[in-house]
């Protein structure tokens, strides 16, 4: 069997967490098949390889040059398309970030390799069998791997990094004479933090009518900030005109999906709850122990918003300030 | 309270135009506004005529036929019990067998039941009501399958565009205006925003279905009366995936139905674990607070109910009014120099029979004819189309409508006054009581009693009202500008029965005052019958029927 | 400027979703197909340029014969004329349809190959940069800014926290994300208009690909989690689910 290759992703010389997802990912299918995982780095020089080897890469591929600080498409997939004709490998992995979205099809294509996308799940006993999500979620496909080399990106904040320790020697490969490109990266520019969308937050906290007034969704925006996310409302407090429409999470508004979602004072129509219901956790605070949001709700508080979220806002900030 | 005197007006000014069409215009020969059974039989049957005699040698040639229909695509709109008389697919399709028309399955057993709050009390079918050589059949497949029908016989079928004015000159109907698409909240275009286009015609066929806002506003127009003022009920649908099959056309009366409201409710099965579960509620009664939407999930706990669909799945949900007024009901003329009015618009429904597609379609078929003479002489006035008036009179859709005509009148008395009365009218065959029972305006009846019953959903059985607005399939953009319009200042009690009529939550009362919430709105037109006006909006609002 | 711009008929995003009774597949009764919503990016981004740079837009779509629906659909929101490889199976293998896609427009001398990013049925993100890959093309994926001058161009792709700003030349291939423009209504005037526009159908066999379907399956509901207390007094414990179980903050 041939090793499996991950492709590692980094941003301003630090290791993404998906990196080590996709090598837990890795090994997965190494274990079952009694082959090694490679990690591939393709970054700047002096991206620390330190924690591969501790979640389970055998051995670290390091092309480490300056121009590949940032991610060039056409440079990232020649040389892990290079990198798997020249070595004997079989499964490729990625995370299924926006670079991996972008790279893992490029490499498949290079190779003349099928691609699973996204992948949810992956079992590798006598076959390589994965589950990926389709239909906006509504569905899920479980697919055999019958074609090798196969080209996986694994869904972020679905595997989680393996304590498999491995000996991760890093060993560098050669970056040169592939960099020159038609399509070129030149900056990451940083979103302004105040155009964080609903639609695209990590965390969403969203109101709705038990604010009882526009004048309560401070609370909204305070617990939003003090987790990182944006704010989000409910079809009606939109509809009386409490919030903008661009805040609007539901059926007829936005869908999210965010690792973390907050409903504080919604009772969970299903046109809001069809907005939001593929959230990784839902959090529901509602006065109505009844509401149909506690049904699809993760952890749930029952009582007054009023008395509940400033004590959560405080609570969080103290942690925070540790 | 008397809800007439706090309805708004007809806004037949923004309706009726009589300006010149734009230089965009689009030219037809002939256009149907509304995508339903009515327009597309129409359509069909005109095609059908033009192939015919063009290939005989003595046709009119290419004449160009369009379909307006309101819903993003068609059937969207469309909802209906539905079991249907297959009389005009045969006779639109000759070659084609019951068989092959878009029906579910046959009527093999029915039953009703006189329902009490916990017993289902089997009573003998009614006459009107037997439905043997009927089928089971959903409206919107109906109308798909029609679509389709249409566009291959070269029919132009133009889904997502509302006909929002109809263009006049002088007494004649030239066209119509579309409603333009794309304005934000306060009506000012946005970056994709799409103006209102402006379609002529030879002649303009208006099929747009119950309370078609252009139909009313031509009868006003010209003034065409009606013996009686058109009444309406509201009907509620729900689809369900059954926890058991459901073997028989089911009708009830009774229970939850409080004593002065006229209804019933149906329940058909599609499939073998698919049915289709109703109410319809004449909006003639007098009560303040009757809520059909409520009724029907009241209803739904019934043991006769809740045994089928307890543990089941509501996959849809829909609401339409029903143009209950029947024969005394129907406008004295359906036609004018250029125009001629199809289907639900001209109350071509049969209460007793709970039965209105056939009508619509034989109608439709019936202008086609009209229509198709009219454009081979080359004279499309009122006096060339007068045939098609003539030709629904002779037919079975006036002589149904008149044998039956005073027995959903006869229910303005009550349930049991009502049964006794119709009977002895299915008996003389109509001509007990004869004469006419006279009727006011739904909007007329005095609102005297609550009749408010609490009632808390469980969101598995029984749901809210957004609940039942997101199964409509309704993704109406949200920032679109308000169709509806309420008029002046609504006091909390009319805004109260506005909220309750309204089977989806388009009016709230909030802290004593009215909320409208117009993206919820289903086009069901009931609040148009009593209360604010409804209008046409962008192309593609409102619900999305898939099986209705 | 001649563009091309694939599109794909799937599902609308409202339609619910029913597995056929082979177990692998959706049961397509009563569902609605929609031109891809993304794709829609894609065909209003070749119509401004096309009225800035003019030239010819060309929509190609890949699929069963009813995708000559989806196909008006783009000619009537303006488009010059579409291509169908007609397929009699559809299939999930984005590398086979950015193959025959990717034979179709290689002789077609296209300054810009448009794509959606990804289509929502099967949610692949990966035809466009597939295509670009196999045509040796720059490609530059997911695009919520766009702008092109001469020969070249810039645009900028949302990445996690930031925003990537890449310059290409042409000719390139591009998929479009949501936030690049808002695309135009059908007008009724264009929908007459689109019904006489060429669309020229070219059968197309489908391979399989390299993955089997086992099965298509609905996810399970979610089922509701705890109450972990109620009133201010539950915000302690309600913190410690978040950090030590569920682990999102």
């Amino acid at each position: 069997m041939g090793a499996v290759l991950v492709v590692l992703e980094q941003r301003d010389g630090m290791l993404k967490r998906v990196s080590l997802e996709a090598l837990a990912a890795g090994r997965v299918v190494a274990d079952a098949e009694g082959s090694e995982v490679h990690a591939l780095l393709m970054g700047p020089p002096g991206v620390s390889t330190e924690a591969l080897g501790r979640h389970g890469a055998d051995k670290v591929l390091a092309a480490a040059t300056p121009d590949l600080a940032l991610y060039q498409p056409d440079a990232f997939a020649t040389i892990a398309a290079n990198q798997v004709s020249t070595g004997n490998y079989d499964i490729i992995v990625l995370g299924a970030t926006a670079m991996g979205r972008d790279l893992a099809p490029r490499i498949a294509a290079k190779l003349g390799a099928p691609l699973a996308p996204d992948v949810t799940s992956l079992t590798a006993n006598d076959e390589l069998v994965v589950t990926r999500p389709v239909y906006s979620g509504k569905a899920v496909f479980t697919l055999r791997v019958v074609k090798r080399p196969c080209v996986i990106s694994v869904r972020p904040n679905v595997f989680s990094p393996t304590d498999a320790a491995k000996p991760g020697a890093v060993e560098g490969i050669s970056a040169d004479g592939v960099v020159a490109a038609r399509a070129t990266t030149v900056k990451v520019k940083e979103p302004e933090k105040a155009v964080l969308d609903v639609a695209e937050a990590s965390i969403v906290v969203s109101g709705g009518r038990g604010l009882k007034g526009p004048e309560n969704f401070h609370l909204i925006e305070e617990l939003a900030e003090v987790l990182g996310g944006a704010p989000g409302a409910s079809r009606a407090v939109v509809d009386a005109g409490w919030r903008p429409h661009s805040e609007q999470v539901g059926q007829t508004g936005k869908t999210v999906s965010p690792s973390l979602y907050v409903a504080v004072g919604i009772s969970g129509a299903i046109q809001h709850l069809a907005g939001m219901r593929t959230s990784k956790v839902i959090v529901a605070i509602n006065k109505d122990k009844d509401a149909p949001i506690f049904k699809l709700a993760d952890y749930g508080i029952v009582g007054d918003l009023f008395e509940i979220v400033p004590r959560l806002i405080a609570e969080l900030q103290k942690i925070r300030g540790n | 309270m008397i809800p007439a005197k706090a309805q708004p007006p007809l806004p037949r000014d923004k309706l009726i135009l009589s300006e010149p069409p734009g230089d965009e215009r689009i030219e037809m020969d002939v256009l149907f506004v509304g995508g339903g059974p009515a327009g597309l039989a129409g359509a069909i049957e005109l095609s059908g005529l033009v192939k015919a005699a063009n290939e005989a040698g003595d046709g009119p040639g290419q004449i160009s036929i369009g379909v307006l229909e309101k819903a993003g695509s068609l059937g969207e709109h469309c909802l209906s019990g539905a079991v249907v008389n297959p009389r005009p697919f045969r006779t639109l399709f000759p070659d084609l067998d019951d068989s092959d028309f878009p029906f579910q399955q046959p009527v093999t057993r029915e039953a009703v039941y006189f329902l009490t709050p916990k017993r289902a009390i089997r009573v003998p079918t009614p006459p009107p009501m037997r439905n043997e050589g009927n089928y089971v059949a959903s409206i919107c497949e109906i109308v798909r399958w029609l679509g389709e029908r249409a566009q291959a016989m070269g029919v132009d079928v133009f889904p997502g565009f509302p006909a929002s004015a109809l263009l006049v000159n002088g007494n004649r109907v030239i066209g119509v205006r579309t409603a333009p698409s794309g304005l934000d909240r306060d009506g000012n275009p946005m970056s994709n925003h799409m103006p209102a286009a402006d379609v002529v015609a030879k002649v303009t066929a208006l099929a747009e279905g119950t309370r078609g806002m252009l139909s009313q506003a031509f009868f006003e127009w010209q003034q065409i009366p009606s013996a009686n003022p058109q009444i309406y009920a509201l009907a509620v649908k729900e689809l369900w995936e059954t926890k058991r099959p459901v073997d028989a056309v089911i009708h009830t009366l009774g229970w939850p139905l409080p004593g002065g409201a006229f209804g019933g409710s149906f329940f058909y099965p599609l499939e073998d674990r698919v049915a289709a579960v109703g109410l319809v509620v004449g909006l003639d009664h007098p009560y303040r607070s009757l809520d059909v939407h409520v009724l029907l999930q009241r209803m739904k706990t019934h043991p006769l109910f809740a045994q089928y669909l307890q543990g089941g799945e509501m996959t849809e949900w829909g609401a339409k009014t029903i143009p209950e007024g029947g024969f005394y009901a129907v406008p004295q003329r359906r036609h004018g120099d250029g125009v001629v009015v199809l289907g639900d618009s001209a109350g071509f429904v049969d209460v007793p029979s709970l039965k209105g597609i056939h009508y619509a379609m034989e109608s439709g078929i019936a202008a086609a004819r009209a229509i198709f003479t009219a454009l081979t002489a080359n004279d499309t006035s009122a006096h060339m189309l007068a045939a098609y008036d003539r030709s629904i009179d002779a037919s079975y859709v006036m002589k149904d409508l008149y044998r039956r005509r005073n027995m959903r009148l006869a229910f303005k008395d009550g349930l049991v006054m009502g049964g006794i009365k119709a009977g002895l009218m299915t008996i003389t065959g109509g001509r007990f009581p004869g004469g006419k029972i006279s009727m006011v305006s739904d909007a007329a009846v005095a609102r005297s009693s609550d009749g408010a019953v609490p009632f808390t959903p469980d969101g598995t059985l029984t749901f809210s009202k957004v609940d039942a607005v997101f199964k409509s399939g309704n993704a109406t953009r949200d920032t679109i500008p308000s169709h509806l319009i309420t008029g002046g200042d609504v006091p909390g009690e009319l805004a109260a029965y506005y909220a309750s009529v309204c089977p989806a939550g388009v009016y709230e009362v909030v802290d004593g005052k009215l909320r409208v919430n117009p993206p919820n709105c289903v086009d069901c037109k009931a609040t148009d019958v009593v209360g604010p006006r409804w209008t046409p909006r962008e192309g593609g609002s409102g619900p999305a029927y898939k099986r209705m | 400027m001649k563009i091309a711009v694939c599109v794909k008929r799937v599902p609308d995003t409202e339609s619910r979703i029913k597995i056929a009774g082979d177990g692998k597949s959706i049961d397509e009764a009563g569902v609605k197909f929609v031109l891809n919503p993304y794709d829609e990016f894609a065909v209003e981004a070749a119509l401004q340029l096309k009225e800035q740079h003019g030239g010819e837009v060309v929509v190609v779509a890949l699929g069963t014969d009813a995708s000559q629906e989806t196909v008006r659909t783009a000619l009537a929101m303006g488009a010059d004329r579409g291509v169908l490889l007609k397929s009699n199976a559809s299939s999930l293998d984005s590398l086979g349809a950015a193959r025959l896609l990717a034979a179709e427009l290689e002789a077609g001398e296209y300054d810009l190959l448009l794509f959606g990013k990804l289509a929502i049925d099967d949610y692949n993100h990966a035809v466009g940069p597939m295509v670009a890959t196999l045509l040796n093309l720059p490609c530059v994926s997911s695009i919520a800014h766009l702008e092109i001058s001469g020969a070249s161009g810039t645009a900028e792709r949302e990445i996690e926290g930031g925003v990537e700003v890449v310059e290409f030349s042409l000719p390139a291939v591009l998929t479009t994300d949501k936030g690049l423009n808002e695309p135009r209504y059908p007008a009724l005037r264009g929908i007459m208009m689109a019904k006489k526009k060429p669309l020229e159908v070219k059968e197309v066999t489908v391979e399989p690909g390299g993955l089997e379907i086992i099965e298509l399956s609905v996810p399970a509901e979610r089922t509701g989690g705890r109450i972990v207390g109620e009133g201010p007094d539950a915000v302690p414990a309600l913190i410690e689910a978040l950090r030590n179980e569920a682990k999102v903050i």
